[in-house]
């Protein structure tokens, strides 16, 4: 499949804008909310609606080092549209009693974690890293958490919401999945070696130790949920067969390093990975609210209401 | 109010038609009087003269050169009141140019050009007018015409979509609304360029709440204003010399600032060094210091001049917006982030149309050739003043005649210098055409261009100094010094003489 015209996508974008006064969210439909289902839902939501948001920190950091004009305008643009997700996904919450009226999802420490170290390094993370791993994020977590979203809840108003919000997810796939290839020319060994330093850098490696636990966590949180851990093989396999597709994309080593620690992520069996990983898990979890940093201005702009 | 005695003389076939009544304008008359030429007339399109500083009167509008620099060398005001000083006070400074060199009675108030052509058998310019106040068109006579309809006099409203769906009040900033009362009002101001500075500041005090619509963040350098103590003026008066030397110190300054503004040096890497630490001393949060941070090499596009905007963002009821805008609707603007934002009112300091592409109005030339054809890939003239094709033409602002370090009114002065020995020319040998050789206007363009390449503006950020293919009509690559020296004699040799 040959890489899209972003030219023509960045035009795409500008013209298939929503706004969440689009929607009515008081239309009828709240009430098919079951009582059990609540409470996980809630979870649920919280989770999906901060890894839309830290996503949005993603695309920030992309646009600032974007090599061309037109990447650094549309990842602008998905910088705005993942912010706009995660609005949405609390006018939801808020639609279905989840939050009160200047209330924000509450982030688990291991977010906190994430979201302090994205306040500090996300801008200085390779470009190749983040080009790769957000598209890997979309169509694994993302992926399967709307899927499942939509399977289990009834109210029409969700569906109308996520038909908007998979538009949007599919085009920042079209991009990501080009852009992925685009780092898969020139030679291999040196995009290797390139990606061996970055690896090296002691910034990446605290990204590591607080980037593993979170995904750790958030895979189980969706087992405990009722998901089948087949689904989430499936959506990495789409992930490898997508930026697989061609050689060049073969070629780019982030994308095979991502595949491979993906693929090692969600199944459980390998012991030699998640041991450790659980017990970072567990040590975030032992950290003292009152230790964990405060939330940083991007934070703040969050907000379920339609209009201000 | 015109001069009775102009309305007299109108009908009658002039020596120069000056277009437009700003600096330019009455800086143009004010040097053709003193040459002794006086058969002329300014056609105006306003009932008032002032040009942009009659027209941007909006709260905090002053000048970012400072006034001892940014007005005339040969009518110097030792009364200034302050470094820096207001749209308000620089407006009575035109209007006194007006009094002080007698210049009411060439000018001929609502008249705005649309057409100007050049009769080829009696090497005339044709200058159609329509005229506000009788509503009707009248066609004059002029041997030259000087062009000096400003590089910034229209302003331009930004490509939003929607914006027609916007039903609260719009204000542009070059045509300030002064009635209204911000005080119980959710305004919104979109755009962070020269007028957003110095507006935000000031509306931010008077208006309930403020929301900034930002596009791409500009390098804010700090503004050290003053008011001027009174023992200043009454030494500027008594002994004039110490004005002409304090002007001589500030052009030198600005001089040695064409070093980090124009060219890559290390003297641009200190600038913007000082202009990044004066964000971080006034911005603590990281983010809106993020935010505020600009993605180009400093001097690349206008530097800007400010020490409170950063501090006025920042207060209690402004808020500062980055997301890119969807579209206007209703009651508010869109952005992609999925939020309507409601206004009472929405204020555009979104700048002006630059006529980098076309001609502020038909200009047709020798055999009917049209400016606004030969202009359609960037603009292009000799010394920014002459065209080729265009005889007898003279233009102020002209093509690469921008300064981005120093005064504008410096390169005027050149310009009207320059305007004046080709009028005498023309006037005094009689002739019909003195027309800029074609193959000199040229050599002078490929000069210019490809010593803009190695300027800041065209290191690759996006400006209103480039058209849209990155071609760089606006700015002249060099010191205010070079400019002036190519400006000081009248090339004989580069135009072509025809007699009547
Ligand atoms: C807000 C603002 C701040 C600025 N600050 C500075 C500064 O600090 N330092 C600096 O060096 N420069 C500054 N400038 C640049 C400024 O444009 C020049 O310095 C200078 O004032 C331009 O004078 P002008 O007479 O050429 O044009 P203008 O002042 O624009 O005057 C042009 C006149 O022509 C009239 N006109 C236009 N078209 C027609 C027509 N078709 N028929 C008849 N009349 C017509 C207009 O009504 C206007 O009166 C600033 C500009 C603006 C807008």
């Amino acid at each position: 499949m040959a890489s899209i015209d972003l030219e023509k996508m960045r035009q795409k974008i500008k013209c298939t804008q929503w706004a969440l006064v689009d929607f009515d969210w008081e239309s009828p439909g709240a009430d098919k909310i079951t009582a059990e289902q609540w409470p996980k839902l809630k979870t649920f939501m919280a989770d999906l609606m901060w890894i839309e948001h830290v996503g949005a920190r993603g695309f920030a950091a992309l646009a600032k080092s974007a090599p061309t004009d037109n990447l650094r305008e549309i990842y602008t643009y998905f910088h705005a549209e993942e912010q706009r997700h995660a609005n949405a996904e609390m006018a939801l919450m808020k639609r279905w009693g989840m939050l009160d009226e200047n209330e924000s999802p509450v982030p688990s420490a291991n977010l906190r974690l994430v979201i302090e170290w994205l306040e500090r390094y996300a801008d200085d993370t390779p470009f190749n890293l983040l080009a790769t791993l957000i598209p890997m994020l979309e169509v694994t977590l993302d992926g399967a958490l709307c899927k499942y979203l939509l399977e289990t809840v009834e109210d029409p108003l969700c569906h109308e919401v996520f038909a908007k919000i998979n538009d949007d997810e599919s085009r920042h796939l079209g991009v990501g999945f080009s852009v992925m290839e685009m780092q898969g020319k020139g030679p291999h060994y040196i995009a290797f070696i390139e990606m061996l330093g970055r690896l090296l850098d002691p910034r990446m490696m605290a990204g590591a130790l607080v980037y593993f636990p979170l995904l750790s966590s958030m895979r189980d949180n969706l087992i405990a949920m009722g998901m089948q851990e087949e689904k989430l093989y499936k959506t990495m396999d789409k992930f490898k067969k997508i930026g697989g597709r061609t050689a060049q994309g073969r070629r780019n080593p982030w994308f095979q390093l991502l595949h491979y620690h993906g693929t090692i992520m969600v199944d459980r069996s390998n012991h030699f990975y998640h041991m450790p990983v659980d017990m970072l898990v567990a040590l975030s979890n032992k950290i003292p609210q009152r230790l964990l940093p405060s939330q940083p201005g991007w934070v703040a702009e969050l907000t379920h209401k339609p209009t201000a | 109010m015109n001069d009775p005695t102009i309305n007299n003389r109108i009908n009658q076939t002039l020596d120069v038609i000056i277009i437009g009544a700003g600096f330019s304008g009455l800086g143009m008359a004010i040097q053709l009087q003193q040459a002794n030429i006086n058969n002329i007339a300014i056609l105006e399109r306003d009932k008032e003269v002032g040009g942009c500083w009659r027209d941007n009167q909006y709260p905090g509008a002053a000048c970012d050169i400072p006034s001892n620099l940014y007005s005339f060398s040969f009518a110097p005001n030792p009364n200034w009141s302050r470094a820096y000083s207001s749209s308000h006070e620089i407006l009575n400074y035109i209007k006194s140019l007006v009094s002080d060199f007698a210049l009411q009675r060439y000018i001929r108030f609502n008249t705005n050009v649309n057409d100007i052509t050049f009769d080829d058998n009696t090497g005339l310019w044709i200058i159609k007018t329509d005229t506000k106040k009788i509503g009707s068109s009248e066609t004059l006579k002029a041997r030259s015409v000087v062009i000096a309809s400003g590089p910034l006099a229209n302003c331009s409203f930004p490509n939003i979509p929607g914006l027609e769906e916007y039903k609260g009040h719009k204000i542009h900033s070059a045509r300030w609304d002064h009635e209204v009362d911000f005080s119980d009002k959710k305004v919104a101001l979109v755009g962070t360029g020269a007028s957003a500075v110095q507006i935000i500041p000031e509306l931010v005090q008077t208006a309930k709440h403020l929301t900034v619509f930002q596009r791409t963040p500009a390098w804010v350098l700090p503004r050290l204003d003053a008011e001027t103590p009174p023992w200043i003026s009454t030494l500027f008066r008594k002994i004039p010399g110490t004005q002409k030397l304090t002007r001589q110190a500030l052009f030198a300054l600005h001089e040695v600032g064409a070093l980090g503004l124009i060219w890559n040096s290390p003297l641009t890497s200190i600038m913007q060094r000082v202009a990044l630490k004066h964000l971080q001393h006034q911005v603590k949060d990281s983010w809106m210091q993020r935010q505020l941070t600009p993605n180009f090499r400093i001097g690349c596009k206008r530097v800007l001049m400010s020490s409170e905007y950063y501090p006025a963002l920042q207060q209690p009821n402004c808020k500062l917006i980055t997301w890119p805008i969807a579209k206007m609707s209703e009651k508010g603007i869109r952005c992609v982030e999925g939020i309507e934002h409601q206004f009472d009112c929405i204020v555009f300091a979104t700048g002006f149309d630059i006529g980098t592409q076309t001609a502020p109005f038909s200009v047709k030339g020798v055999g009917g050739r049209d400016l606004g054809e030969d202009w359609k890939r960037g603009a292009q003239a000799y010394k920014s003043i002459n065209v080729s094709g265009y005889p007898n033409l003279f233009l102020t602002f002209g093509p690469n005649s921008g300064p981005g370090h120093n005064s504008a009114l410096v390169y005027v002065e050149s310009q009207l210098h320059y305007a004046v020995q080709g009028i005498q020319r023309i006037l005094n040998e009689g002739l019909a055409r003195l027309d800029v050789r074609e193959r000199a206007q040229e050599k002078y363009n490929i000069q210019i261009q490809k010593r803009l390449t190695k300027t800041n503006w065209n290191s690759g950020c996006k400006s209103w100094y480039l058209t849209k293919d990155g071609f760089n009509a606006t700015m002249f690559p060099g010191f205010a010094t070079q400019y002036s020296a190519q400006m000081r004699q009248f090339e004989d040799k580069d135009y072509l003489r025809v007699s009547v």
